[in-house]
């Protein structure tokens, strides 16, 4: 019975394979070294399936109330036949296409190229090809399986070693920068003839991370035990190892443009504005259970309404460039105007939508964000916002005469709002209001019955999330310096979702990871950028299923719901038993 | 906690202004300001002379039977929201790449067939064989995404199945923009459908035709199906009471898997029909349709096949005579633009003020 389902496991990662295949992450990937010219980025997808069916395969299952560990030999072969089964799949596919023919096939599927072929081959003929993927599959879901049934101090510390390796990898273009900036030598780490890590610098960084990882579990716990006692104040909040965190954290933002110039500052510079529109939402959504699916309202408020402040003119022909309406403010004047005017538009457009049940207000939030999108970009609206061809000429945000356009310096000012939004929202979640919110999320009708108003704290929240993401807009304006319609797409308001999501609803730290990954990371990496939405809602959904609370969630909110979380835990192991959605786990690890 | 002296309890005082019943009020004023531009735009349309852009009788003939056909897609598409809606309580957002699934798939066939000459010489033959792919596909993915994404969810707090549903809508769009590109493909219309033909005096494309006759016997086919065969029972017993059902011997599984089958038959057969109209397909195509195939289930009361039905149709209408009839008379540039911002005005319109719907029992409406 358990050889079956080993089999189907690896059937589905084999379908994953192919699925990877034919959307390009494998083919257009043979080029991105990782480390050496070895292993690069199309073997890591091509390999990583395999891997993961093999690691589920050897996975303790719970069986009859009984949690059932098997033993490495059992694993060993568990993974193994899991890892065959995936090989075999994906070779099968592979055969079936070198008969048909890629030549063929790409007039449907434009990733199937001959240079694909060629690489899934291992630059073989068709038999020893497939040979070769099947004996490779084998071997990963064989390591996948060995590794999972390793006794944990063997285990935890190679995790992470190959874990951070492969980050190291991955951020070939931002480690060196910063090595260069800090004088230092930076050849034995990365090759500057094959872009990824060299072999001497991916097992340096092994060690020391295993190295680091070992260390941390012999003598971790008792040295946050010891700060914990020396902290006096044990809450898990002020916690002193949270607060190390948090500080090395708010150090590295710090100096992060500093190290890594100017290209990378610019992705930054666009996470910051991201995170912006993250805290607003979070107080939405994870402060007070509101789904707003058409937050780039307010982003496309906040744009467009400081631009018509500062004086930013039309890019339409034939019309006079100056708007229908246009003041000429400073910038630092425009924004508490700017910050009024979406707390006011969030209590318009808000009042009469409240009273819905929650999905519907999701529906109706996404339609007036499209209809902002559609009119925006509408030739009725020209004379106000330039319609198409939108607005140009938007203010600096100088103080004096130091300017903030240089990506540098921009991200510097964002993080300087993130810091006081986050910081707002941060007092608010632990205020009489946030208690009202958190009250009226969990319950509303009993929130209601305990004498919360909460067409009142709905209103709140929508007002001051509202005017946070117009903060984000204007922001963005500021940064861009032009404004087309093109910019305000729905896609804005999921992609603020999902990073909220990602990091957990609630959680502020999490909207800053939630960030750095959706958005910063497919920055980074520009062959990547095709697939960036691919990955965000892979991850959106992996996230639902898998860990509904996010990668850094909420305290408080965790504490709040132990109740609920075992009820969670209650379907997440009907996932178990039943079959872990494969396609979506492993694209969404390899973001 | 555990203090010796009983709580105080303060009364909550509202102020006399606090009191006014503002959701009320602002209520009555937006719908009188609804149907005020609602008559003021539609009188000054209707006495435009035609010299300053007023339209013929001719023209808003034509716009009601485009708008009718373009509401027999919408109201094949909104079935398949309404009958998930029914059984799960969820809004399945990714519907609309179900039905952006099937059309695209089913286009490298008609492409295959048109450049064969099949298309032409075979057309009924052709076109079956296309809508069996598209339905194929449309049924494999709605059942796929049912099984991966919804089914591990079926517990859990309502909003997680709706944020999933967003998360697989945007990753199945990028998948087949993965697969295919993102260039927009020109989709083979047989000979046989291009022209006019003439209907009690009426001139009908007659794509538009077949869409309507389609459109009909599917729903026919389906009411039937849902209202005599023991599956359909079944389906409306699950709709009622999962448990319950449950309890009877009723597969509760099964039935959800063949409601999303279902689902994708019709958003197939509606991705054909679609795609013959327009002429072409592109990863994107799901979202528009599929935003205002939910509008349509809304409208007519969402959960009920007929509502569905009528609400496909009204709101079919609405986008094409509505923005004609009620935006010309402002003076308002290129009208036909704002046709999606319209369907979205409507769809808040309607969820403002009549979130039960047409049909509905108003059950919608909670607290």
């Amino acid at each position: 019975m358990a050889r079956t389902r080993w089999i189907r496991m690896g059937a589905a990662a084999g379908v994953v394979m192919v699925f990877l295949a034919l959307v390009g992450l494998i083919g257009g990937f043979t080029d991105v070294n990782l480390i050496g010219d070895q292993i690069t980025f199309a073997g890591l997808m091509l390999v990583l399936p395999a891997f993961a069916a093999g690691l589920v395969a050897a996975a303790p299952r719970v069986e009859g109330g009984e949690r059932y560990e098997m033993r490495l030999s059992e694993a060993m072969i568990a993974a193994a036949v899991a890892g065959a089964a995936a090989g075999v799949t994906f070779a099968l596919a592979v055969v079936l296409a070198d008969w048909i023919g890629a030549e063929r096939i790409r007039t449907v599927f434009l990733n199937v190229t001959p240079q694909l072929m060629e690489f899934v081959n291992f630059g073989q003929a068709t038999a020893p090809g497939a040979l070769l993927i099947v004996a490779i599959s084998t071997l990963a879901g064989v390591i996948g399986g060995t590794l999972r049934a390793a006794p944990p101090p063997v285990r935890r510390p190679v995790t992470s070693a190959v874990i951070v390796t492969l980050m190291f990898g991955f951020l070939q273009r931002v480690i060196p920068i910063a090595l260069d900036q800090l004088k230092l030598e930076r050849d034995w780490l990365y090759s500057s003839q094959f872009d990824g890590l060299t072999w001497i610098g991916a097992v340096v960084v092994g060690v020391v991370t295993a190295g680091i990882s070992g260390l941390n579990a012999r003598f971790g716990e008792r040295l946050r035990g010891g700060l914990a006692q020396a902290g006096g104040r044990s809450g898990p909040t002020f916690s002193p190892v949270r607060l190390a965190t948090g500080a090395i954290a708010l150090g590295l933002l710090l100096v992060a443009p500093l190290l890594l110039g100017s290209v990378i500052s610019e992705v930054l510079g666009t996470v910051m504005v991201f995170a912006l529109l993250g805290v607003g939402l979070n107080i939405v959504v994870g402060y007070a259970g509101l789904l707003d699916l058409g937050y780039v309202f307010f982003f496309a408020l906040g744009a467009y309404s400081l631009a018509l402040l500062t004086g930013a003119t039309l890019n339409a022909y034939g019309i006079p460039p100056e708007p229908a309406i246009s003041g000429h403010l400073n910038f630092y004047v425009a924004i508490p105007i700017v910050m009024v005017i979406a707390a006011a538009a969030g209590v318009l457009v808000g009042a009469p939508v409240l009273r819905l049940r929650g999905d519907y207000l999701a529906l109706v939030t996404l339609g007036l964000g499209e209809m902002v999108t559609v009119l925006v970009g509408s030739p009725w609206f020209v004379p106000l916002v330039g319609g198409p061809s939108g607005m140009r000429g938007i203010t600096d945000a100088a103080i004096g005469g130091l300017a903030f356009r240089d990506p540098q310096r921009f991200y510097y000012l964002a993080l300087a709002f993130v810091g006081l939004a986050a910081f707002i929202s941060w007092r608010l979640a632990t205020s009489r209001i946030g208690r009202a919110w958190t009250a009226m999320r969990e319950d509303e009708q009993t929130a209601d019955a305990m004498g919360i108003s909460t067409t009142r704290f709905k209103l709140l929240a929508f007002a001051i999330g509202g005017s946070i993401g117009s903060l984000g807009g204007a922001l963005f304006a500021v940064k861009i310096g032009s404004l087309t319609p093109a910019s305000f797409q729905v896609l804005v308001s999921i992609q603020v979702l999902g990073l909220v999501i990602l990091g957990g609803m609630g959680s502020i730290p999490g909207v800053i990871v939630g960030a750095l990954v959706l958005v910063g990371l497919p920055g980074l990496l520009r062959e990547f950028e095709e697939y960036r939405f691919l990955a965000y809602g892979a991850a959106v959904v992996a996230v639902m299923v898998l860990r509904p609370q996010g990668l850094v969630p909420n305290v408080r909110r965790s504490r709040e719901l132990q109740d609920e979380e075992r009820a969670q835990d209650e379907w997440a192991k009907a996932v178990e038993e039943g079959e872990t959605p494969p396609e979506i786990a492993t694209t969404g690890a390899a973001t | 906690m555990a203090g010796t002296e009983a709580p105080r309890v303060e009364a909550v005082r509202l102020s006399r202004f606090e009191q006014l019943p503002w959701r009320r009020i602002i209520l009555v004023i937006l719908g009188i300001v609804v149907i005020g531009v609602v008559a003021v735009g539609a009188t000054r349309t209707l006495t435009l002379a035609k010299a300053d852009g007023g339209y013929s009788a001719g023209a808003w003939r034509d716009f009601v039977v485009q708008g009718a056909a373009q509401g027999a897609i919408f109201a094949m598409i909104a079935l398949g929201y309404s009958l998930v809606y029914g059984i799960l309580r969820m809004i399945n957002f990714a519907h609309g790449e179900v039905f952006m699934a099937g059309a695209f798939g089913s286009f490298f066939f008609a492409d295959a067939y048109e450049k064969s000459g099949f298309l032409d010489r075979d057309p009924i033959l052709a076109l079956a064989i296309i809508t069996a792919v598209a339905v194929g596909i449309s049924v494999g993915t709605a059942v796929l995404l049912e099984r991966l994404a919804y089914r591990p969810l079926r517990n859990a707090p309502r909003l997680v199945p709706l944020i999933t549903a967003i998360g697989a809508s945007l990753f199945l769009q990028n998948t087949f923009r993965g697969f295919f590109g993102p260039q927009p493909y020109g989709y083979p219309k047989p000979v046989v459908l291009a022209g006019n033909i003439t209907v009690l005096g009426v001139p009908v494309q007659r794509i538009q035709l077949l869409v309507l006759v389609v459109a009909v016997i599917c729903m026919t086919v389906l009411q039937w199906f849902v209202s005599t065969t023991t599956t359909g029972r079944s389906m409306r017993a699950v709709a009622q009471d999962r448990e319950i059902a449950s309890l009877m011997g009723i597969n509760v599984d099964r039935v959800i898997v063949i409601t999303f089958a279902i689902g994708g038959v019709l958003a197939g057969i509606a991705g054909v029909l679609y795609s013959l109209t327009f002429e072409q397909v592109q990863f994107t195509m799901g979202f528009r349709p599929g935003i205002a195939a939910f509008t349509s289930a809304v409208l007519g009361g969402i959960g009920s096949i007929g509502g569905a039905a009528l609400g496909g149709f009204v709101i079919g209408l609405l986008q094409a005579v509505g923005p004609p009839l009620i935006l010309t008379g402002f003076g308002i540039p290129s009208v036909f633009s704002l046709r999606d911002a319209f369907v979205f005005l409507v769809l808040v319109l309607v969820l403002v003020f009549r979130p039960g719907g047409l049909l509905g029992t108003g059950e919608a409406e909670k607290v």
